[in-house]
């Protein structure tokens, strides 16, 4: 029976399980924007043929050869991690309704045959037996990860080959806990998504801490509203084709197009904002009117002024509508862009 | 506020939308698409540190990189789960109590996002149930009922084959709650000024400076938030093994107001003051996908419509000043007529996006894969425009209404709506091959495009003409000018009327600079790039990556700017307990002949009247813009280093440390003037020590340190006329412009230099510890945030500041310090099996210094001139406020 069940698997392994290549091969250098939409349409075309013939991978072989021993031989020994297992989507996948043979053998669907593990559980030498997602197990990340990519693979994983935390060689288990559900989705290693990433980011953790931020803190938002840590064909794992909409997901009214444009702000939110957390007002990158004067040094009217400690409320000198409040949008109040026939100076 | 009432209706909806309402704590995160992936609250974190630890968990593991695995919480084993007689088992927990102290704290920047009022309260819940016979499941979780932060989430289905989300969660918003409102009708379109007020002001300046005092001496100041609700649902399916499909609809609204400036009078230069925009918007969220993935082949499909409304389109407000006429304004309307003016708010809107991807892999040919991505979509907003002004029978020298005409009619008009349009596209491709088992490359391409495809706007009067010709035609004449095959008075009035920029107006003089069309702007990325990693044994990676990026923008200082980038990564566990993870990545920009003076001729008068030839002729309008040594710093040249490096170590099984730090320095070196340098640096630490079940501490700091420095040259007002003799030759027609826009010219005299130097620090510290006594147990969590910005500047005394305001300006700004801090304590003491109580205390503070702020909470005239003057501004938010609270809560847990 083990045998069969093996064969159905689909898997794929990392590079050192494949055969060395006769002879190296690269691909020619590909002229940028052609290119791609020529591939993109032979892409389209391979699609079809390709899904219609339903191929399968090779079956490679697991823990050297082991063989599959059965859930209730693994469960009799691990019993304080079946209490865990038990509530996660894993084990109700997989006891509940199992689509196939892989997801039918539950705990060797992840970690390999374990017949070999059996033969001595305990040696740290027999760790290469099982397929295991901690440090201490030792398991080469490339492993692991492809044993988790052998059931989620596509969908939001279709771009991990390639994206910056796949370059950083980080595991799946490196921000989740398979074994247990501590989170409310997605079996994280933290109760929440934020949690998670703030073990590595903990730049924008502070960032989040400072004056003006995002709701993280307050629990009405997590990193992956905007970041797919999974990858994505934007820089920053974004989700979406751009900054900008990203940012319209939750600022639709922002995304005009409006009558009189400011090009900055279509060009690139994180122009003036920072989206994580800030000094100042509004996630400004810099205080007004200091942030507007980096791009505005017009001559004519008051652009380019010094405006000064003294034209604070209280400073001395005579108080500037420049400074104080919300500086130049006291008068410039739609600086994401205007709709009103008379509205060139985004004033109306 | 939201009323339970409302809340049960609504749950109600969804369970008859749904099936039986039920639990659970589920998974709302599509990683790939779309928001709402966090539900809960500012309450959440403390009730999920105090669930008990599961004590049976196996020894302490740690992930891959080498960081402590959290220990799970305690669940019942299989045979402990509750059974009904149908065979569903189920399980649940409800927290309910009360707040008492100081939670009813009214600052804004205690409110923002949370509610966390005094009373009764309804913290959190879950609910979920499953029968193993058949794999169907239900889920529901919530909390906050009634608040406004509340918050809810329903998942039911059959594991593995389909599953229904419906969410619901409320954000508050509170913008200020020291807003003075000088009118009735805050939240609508129609604000209408206080008894005793009067629109469009008195003969007396001085009285009316008086009653608006007296208003706002009546009102302390309130709060100005809105709120957010989104509320949604999504079905996945299974259809086959390898094929899935979703589809889903989410629908969020946002009402309130918020406090936005508007300015008066003198072409737009007088009295600004703070009204309530009023902000009533609706967003429709469809998304619908199919996803394919068979081992070899990946395809993702996906659709997306995002309808967004705005149920309040324009904001007319009263004012409550007598504003002087404009120049050029003949006999009517009278003084007093400018009673209220228009604002013009964010336009409904429509996007639409289709997304295609698809991956083939070729195990067999080096373990090669191909990804192809393609995606377009079309963002579009036709609202109907609105009239210049309100306020009717304006009348303008120099220019002839014809019937139809009038500036407070949409007969003013070159078009009757807004038809804007952009088109997005996006090509993705990327060729990855494993020439050998350690070595992986990657071929990327990128296209993307953000293109306006609408016909810009011309701002000219179709109905009306000039009654006299230019000052270089003699007599009079009836004549409309003719751009684009339009005929008519270009420039527009400004400010409902309150002001003017016409083209031959007052004084029939033309000049260079009025926009009279606005600018459409696109652009273009292309991105190449390729990557190699490879892998120097089993634990070591080094990985490196070349890249150009070059984008093409319409109407922009720069037509197109290309930066290379090189990045080196390193990544090794071969050190003992710990990870290693290093990168550095060096990026230098460049681009195309930069043109500061303009973005395009074509969208100012110098399209109809090009620069004047005459000698003595003033040709500043033409020829003055911005120094042409000045960058906009999105499109300098731009030399930047970014580094970064992290270790992760294991001091002992039970205690890991990281430390890592990223820097980042970034210099223009063409920008002379603008954004010369920004850099960045951040430096964190963290300690994570669980050496039981029982016990857990752990501690955090971060430094962070941003800097950002600038340059500029304020107009020396000097005139530049053909013929005038400077130190850079003499100006002509044809070198007008380069004068002009010359550093060191009459213009722009360095002396009038000023460069200024903005630094952020701040450090965040954090830290808490759990301890189980027993079966009680005790959690604190601990953060305080420091955040400085000095802001200094430097100047020559005479030239950009004078000496009588010098000794007011100094050489810097007064720091801008925001000081929070944060502490939540709680102690969970089980009275029962399934019953628990949790004592909750919380302290949080915060202070802002922001000079933006300083004295205008008591200052909301800032005066004019003089006591008849109308005031220099009505700054009606009175900014932050410092708050400092301690609230304690009694909160009671059963368990089902």
């Amino acid at each position: 029976m083990n045998k069969t069940v093996r064969k159905r698997f689909p898997r794929f392994l990392p590079r050192s399980d494949f055969p060395e290549p006769n002879a190296m091969k690269f691909p020619s250098s590909l002229p940028p924007l052609r290119a791609a939409l020529a591939a993109s349409g032979l892409a389209a075309a391979a699609l079809v043929t390709s899904i219609v013939a339903n191929p399968k991978p090779p079956v490679p072989a697991l823990n050297n050869g082991a063989e599959y021993v059965g859930e209730a031989v693994c469960v009799a020994c691990h019993q304080a991690q079946n209490t865990q297992f038990t509530h996660t989507a894993h084990a109700n996948v997989f006891r509940l309704n199992p689509k196939n043979e892989q997801e039918k053998i539950s705990c060797e669907a992840c970690h390999g045959p374990g017949s070999n593990h059996l033969k001595d559980p305990i040696s740290p030498s027999n760790r290469g037996s099982l397929v295991g997602f901690t440090r201490e197990w030792g398991t080469p990340v490339a492993l692991q990860t492809a044993m988790c990519q052998s059931c989620h693979q596509g969908a939001g994983q279709t771009f991990w080959d390639g994206s910056v935390h796949a370059a950083n060689n980080l595991s799946c288990s490196d921000c989740h806990n398979p074994m247990a559900k501590l989170s409310s989705g997605g079996l994280l290693k933290k109760p929440t998504i934020n949690e998670t990433c703030y073990t590595c980011h903990q730049q924008q953790r502070a960032e989040f801490a400072k004056r003006s931020h995002m709701p993280l803190a307050e629990g009405k938002m997590s990193c992956v509203d905007c970041h797919n840590p999974h990858g994505s064909t934007s820089k920053g794992l974004l989700k979406a084709d751009s900054i900008n909409e990203t940012c319209y997901n939750c600022h639709a009214e922002k995304r005009g197009p409006y009558l009189w444009e400011h090009a900055p702000v279509r060009d690139n939110c994180l122009s003036c904002h920072n989206p994580h957390g800030s000094n100042h007002d509004k996630l400004l990158n810099v205080a007004r009117p200091f942030l507007c004067q980096q791009c505005h040094g017009n001559a004519q009217g008051h652009q380019s002024t010094l405006f000064n400690a003294g034209g604070a409320i209280g400073g001395g000198g005579a108080p500037s509508t420049r400074i104080f409040g919300r500086s130049c949008q006291n008068c410039h109040s739609q600086v994401h862009g205007s709709n009103h026939p008379g509205g060139a100076r985004l004033q109306r | 506020m939201i009323t339970i009432s409302r809340t049960l209706l609504r749950l109600a909806a969804i369970g008859a939308a749904g099936s039986a309402l039920t639990a659970a704590a589920s998974p709302f995160a599509d990683s790939a698409a779309g928001v709402g992936t966090s539900l809960g609250n500012s309450m959440s974190a403390s009730a999920t540190a105090a669930r008990p630890r599961d004590a049976e968990w196996m020894k302490l593991k740690h992930t891959p990189t080498g960081q402590l695995f959290q220990l799970p919480f305690a669940m019942p084993k299989a045979d402990e789960i509750a059974k009904l007689a149908s065979g569903w088992q189920y399980m649940g927990q409800i927290e309910f109590g009360f707040i008492g102290g100081d939670a009813d704290e009214r600052s804004a920047q205690y409110r923002t996002y949370s509610d966390p009022d005094n009373g009764a309260l309804l913290n959190n819940f879950t609910f979920t149930m499953k029968r193993p016979e058949g794999g169907h499941y239900v889920e529901l979780q919530g909390g906050a009922a009634g608040r406004n932060d509340q918050y809810y989430g329903l998942e039911f289905g059959r594991y593995n084959d389909w599953k229904v989300k419906i969410f619901h969660s409320e954000t508050p918003h509170v913008f200020t709650n020291r807003y003075r409102s000088l009118w009735n009708g805050v939240g609508t379109g129609n604000l209408t000024l206080l008894t005793g007020l009067t629109p469009g002001g008195t003969a007396s300046t001085a009285a009316d400076n008086a009653a608006v005092a007296a208003a706002l001496a009546a009102d302390a100041g309130s709060e100005l938030s809105l709120m957010r609700e989104r509320t949604g649902i999504r079905l996945d399916l299974s259809l086959t093994p390898t094929w899935k499909a979703y589809v889903g609809y989410a629908l969020e609204k946002r009402v309130g107001a918020r406090p936005i400036g508007v300015v008066w009078g003198n072409a737009g230069g007088t009295a600004p003051m703070d009204i309530p925009e009023p902000v009533d918007y609706e967003t429709e969220d469809i998304m619908a996908g199919l996803l394919h993935a068979d081992g070899l082949n990946v395809f993702n499909l996906r659709l997306s419509a995002s309808i967004f409304r705005n149920n309040i389109s324009t904001v007319t407000f009263q004012e409550p000043y007598r504003i002087a006429p404009p120049a050029g304004v003949t006999t009517v309307p009278a003084a007093g007529a400018y009673t209220q003016g228009r604002m013009d708010l964010a336009p409904s809107n429509q996007a639409y996006n289709a997304r295609a991807e698809y991956t083939r892999k070729f195990p067999d040919f080096y373990k090669s894969s191909l990804t192809a991505v393609v995606s377009a979509g079309k963002w579009r907003q036709d609202d109907s425009l609105i009239p210049y002004t309100t306020i009717p029978n304006i009348s303008l020298a120099n220019v002839t209404l014809l019937p139809g005409g009038a500036w407070d009619t949409t007969g003013a008009l070159s078009r009757p709506t807004a038809d804007q349009t952009i088109d997005t596209r996006l090509a993705d491709l990327t060729f990855a091959i494993n020439p050998t088992s350690a070595l992986n490359l990657k071929a990327k391409a990128r296209f993307h495009e953000t293109k306006n495809a609408s016909d810009p706007f011309l701002a000219v009067n179709p109905n009306a003409v000039y009654n006299d010709a230019d000052a270089a035609t003699a007599g009079n004449q009836t004549r409309g000018l003719t751009l684009d095959g339009v005929t008519g008075v270009w420039g527009r009035i400004l400010n409902d009327g309150s002001g003017q920029n016409l083209l031959l107006g007052a004084n029939a003089t033309p000049a260079g600079n009025l926009p009279i069309k606005s600018n459409i702007y696109s652009s273009k990325q292309h991105r190449v790039g390729s990557t190699a990693d490879y892998r120097l044994n089993p634990t070591t990676n080094v990985n490196f990556a070349l890249e150009r990026e070059t984008i093409e923008r319409t109407r922009r200082e720069r037509a197109k700017t290309w930066e290379d980038k090189a990045k080196v990564g390193f990544v090794t566990r071969a050190l003992a307990d710990s990870t290693v993870r290093v990168s550095y990545e060096f990026a230098a920009r460049r681009g195309s002949t930069y043109t500061a003076s303009t973005y395009d001729p074509g969208a100012f008068s110098s399209a109809i009247f090009p620069i004047p030839t005459t000698p003595g002729a003033n040709v500043n309008s033409w020829a003055v813009r911005t120094n042409n040594a000045f960058r906009a710093y999105d499109l300098s040249d731009r030399d930047q280093h970014t580094a970064n490096f992290r270790y992760d170590t294991m001091l002992r099984p039970d205690l890991d440390a990281g430390i890592s730090f990223q820097i980042k320095n970034a210099r223009h070196p063409d920008a002379a003037y603008g954004r010369t340098q920004n850099d960045q640096r951040s430096l964190n630490l963290d300690l994570n020590y669980q050496p039981s079940a029982q016990r857990s501490v752990y501690g955090f700091y971060s430094y962070q340190q941003g800097r950002y420095r600038q340059a500029t040259i304020p107009n020396a007002n000097a005139a530049v006329t053909i013929g005038l003799v400077t130190p850079l030759g003499t100006v002509t027609p044809e070198n007008a412009i380069a004068i002009g826009a010359a550093p060191g010219g009459p213009i722009f005299p360095l002396i009038n230099t000023w460069d200024a130097d903005s630094a952020d620090r701040n450090h965040v510290v954090g830290a808490g510890f759990r301890q189980d006594f027993g079966k009680v147990s005790f959690h604190v969590d601990y953060s305080y945030s420091i955040g400085r910005t000095r802001i200094d500047y430097a100047y020559t005394v005479g030239g950009a500041v004078n000496a009588a305001n010098a000794v007011f300006a100094g050489e810097r700004m007064p720091d801008l310090a925001t000081d929070i801090g944060y502490l939540d304590a709680s102690l969970r003491i089980p009275l029962t099996k399934v019953f628990s109580a949790r004592l909750v205390y919380r302290h949080q503070k915060e202070t802002i210094r922001d000079w933006h702020y300083t004295n205008l909470y008591a200052t909301p005239i800032v005066p004019g001139a003089n006591a008849n003057a109308v005031p220099t501004a009505l700054p009606l938010d009175g900014g932050p406020q410092d708050f400092k609270v301690g609230w304690y809560g009694v909160m009671f847990q059963i368990k089902l």
